[in-house]
């Protein structure tokens, strides 16, 4: 990287000064050129594109012509009008609750049911971890397949005898959304089982054998002293599921376009849709700045509560 | 956790987890039965013949490596400069870097759709690069300095004292130390490169610049009506990464997990 350009001139008093500065900071000398590579771009390069998302969504414009349209505050007026994004609100909402909940509950009773003494709990591991490390896009075609009229999930349920139940799920637009949920546990659940296993390494084994000595039952244990035990990671799993969840693209956009009739409509495949798609970049741009106060809300909001839970 | 002195209990336990992981497998039977469908291996021969998968496989290592390269690199200096070197307005800079953290990527696609436009950057690996990395690095940052916080000053001091010059610590002694946590970065920035989607969906529209997760659309161009070619591409990208997290386990858990917490 850069060389630094560090000062060697140091005479024996400013050495003395430098010295006492040196306890507090570590050394005294100048870290800037270190930093500033790293700074300029991120900084550059993010916060450019913010401010600029910021004035394009005071545009009507469609990203290439020489001219674009000022129109103010038009672009929010429009969204606020707009039933498809309130809709993709929506279904951010429900989508980060569901999955949130059901993912914690997954992998919270998986890393359990590993830190007791079972068989082939390597094997398990893997298979849970794999989904994890697929990407999205690769995996899209297989579950439209799975979900298809004469697919694996349609198959399952007649076998069980619930063939009442079997219909093509992607197109339903009362399922399709569910559907998506599914894939998002499938695929995340394996994260979620990693941090809470190792956050149960940490819970002190004494605090276990008290619990023990005083006959709690195993789920008694679990509630008790183990749930409060994995706190951090929990907090730590919904900032990062509410993020997720604002993110959310590849799936929708490549398991059911955001249909039907934008049933799976997300803030991320609509920004798409008219950004890129449709041309209307002005419109896009105002929709990410909704989304853009929304993440760091929501992470404020979030880490403001890990805070206090901590300190309570 | 659970503690079962019963031999029935251990077996229902043993069973809930089978019952629990199975789903897990699913998709990835369906994977490799739709791939054998048809005309069986041959789809793969078939899919193998079009001639792309090597050049898309080649542009996601092309990524891949420049990402890991400019974040390994950035984050190494930059963690080093916050937490041993001394600053004025230090943790301005921090938090300025890390309100970055957030933010989901699809907020810079109109200003960057524009700029890369009119830099003749759109169609370049270039484009997709230095986004990726930049959307990266202010969580590798936070990672990393909160590993190099864990470094005794004292062993920087000791170099300075024997008259290695800063970059000379740096290199000799605080890079040696950090190698747990660079594998971590290494992974992460690999998963999240490799697996990227939406940027290469929108800068990268010339067949010989794409990379693996454009593949399915692309057989899907190709085959509309032929769902085992489609899956045999699939089967074809999603080895190699399950070959990988295999082989290396425990990188790939530690750095999902270190890019998880904190």
């Amino acid at each position: 990287m850069t060389t630094t350009s560090l000062t060697t001139t140091t005479t024996a008093g400013r050495a003395a000064e430098a010295d006492g500065r040196r306890r507090k900071h570590g050394t005294h000398l100048n870290g800037l050129p270190w930093i500033l590579p790293a700074f300029v771009f991120v900084v550059g390069l993010i916060y450019y594109s913010v401010f600029y998302t910021g004035y394009i969504s005071t545009l009507d414009w469609d990203g290439l012509a020489p001219t674009a349209k000022a129109v103010g505050l038009g672009n929010f007026t429009k969204m606020f009008a707009d039933p498809v994004f309130w809709a993709a609100l929506r279904h951010t909402a429900v989508f980060y609750v569901v999955t949130f909940t059901v993912q914690t509950a997954l992998g919270f009773v998986l890393a359990a049911i590993m830190h007791s003494r079972v068989r082939f709990a390597m094997l398990h591991k893997v298979v849970i971890f794999i989904p994890t490390v697929l990407a999205p896009a690769t995996m899209a075609p297989v579950f439209r397949l799975i979900y298809a009229d004469d697919g694996m999930a349609n198959w399952i349920l007649r076998h069980v005898g619930l063939g009442s139940l079997a219909h093509p799920w992607l197109a339903d637009g009362k399922t399709a959304l569910p559907a998506l949920m599914l894939i998002t546990v499938w695929q995340w659940t394996g994260l979620t089982f990693i941090l809470y296993y190792a956050a149960m390494s940490q819970i002190e084994p004494e605090l276990l054998e008290a619990a023990r000595l005083d006959r709690a039952g195993n789920l008694r244990t679990l509630w008790y002293i183990v749930w409060p035990g994995c706190r951090g990671t929990t907090v730590s799993l919904a900032m990062l599921g509410f993020i997720g969840a604002l993110k959310t693209f590849d799936i929708p956009y490549l398991v059911t376009t955001g249909g039907p009739y934008h049933s799976t409509e997300f803030l991320g495949t609509y920004i798409y849709r008219m950004g890129i798609r449709q041309a209307h970049i002005g419109y896009a741009a105002a929709i990410s700045i909704v989304l853009l106060v929304l993440a760091v809300a929501g992470a404020l909001v979030i880490g403001r509560a890990n805070r206090k839970g901590a300190s309570a | 956790m659970f503690e079962l002195r019963r031999r029935s209990s251990r077996v229902i336990l043993q069973v809930v987890l089978f019952l629990l992981t199975v789903p897990f497998l699913l998709p990835l039977v369906q994977m490799v039965i739709g791939a054998l469908g048809g005309i069986g291996w041959r789809n793969f021969v078939v899919v193998w013949d079009t001639g792309v998968i090597p050049t898309f496989f080649r542009n996601s290592a092309i990524l891949a490596a420049s990402v890991i390269a400019i974040v390994y690199v950035l984050s190494m200096t930059a963690s080093f400069g916050f937490s041993k070197l001394h600053i004025f307005g230090k943790e301005v800079y921090f938090w300025l870097m890390l309100a970055a953290l957030t933010l989901p990527e699809v907020i810079l696609l109109s200003p960057l759709f524009v700029t890369a436009t009119q830099l003749h950057l759109y169609n370049t690996l270039t484009a997709v690069v230095l986004p990726l990395a930049a959307l990266q690095l202010p969580f590798v940052i936070l990672l990393t300095r909160n590993y190099f916080d864990g470094i005794p000053t004292e062993l920087i001091d000791a170099g300075r004292i024997d008259g290695a010059s800063v970059v000379q610590t740096f290199w000799h002694i605080v890079l040696p130390l950090t190698r747990p946590i660079a594998s971590a970065v290494v992974v992460l920035t690999l998963i999240n490169s490799w697996n990227s989607y939406l940027l290469p969906l929108v800068f990268l529209q010339d067949r010989s610049r794409q990379v693996v997760t454009l593949l399915p659309q692309f057989f899907v161009g190709e085959y509309t009506n032929d769902q085992t070619k489609i899956l045999a591409a699939a089967v074809m990208t999603a080895v190699p990464t399950v070959l990988a997290y295999v082989l290396m386990q425990k990188n790939f858990e530690r750095g999902l997990s270190a890019g998880a917490l904190k």
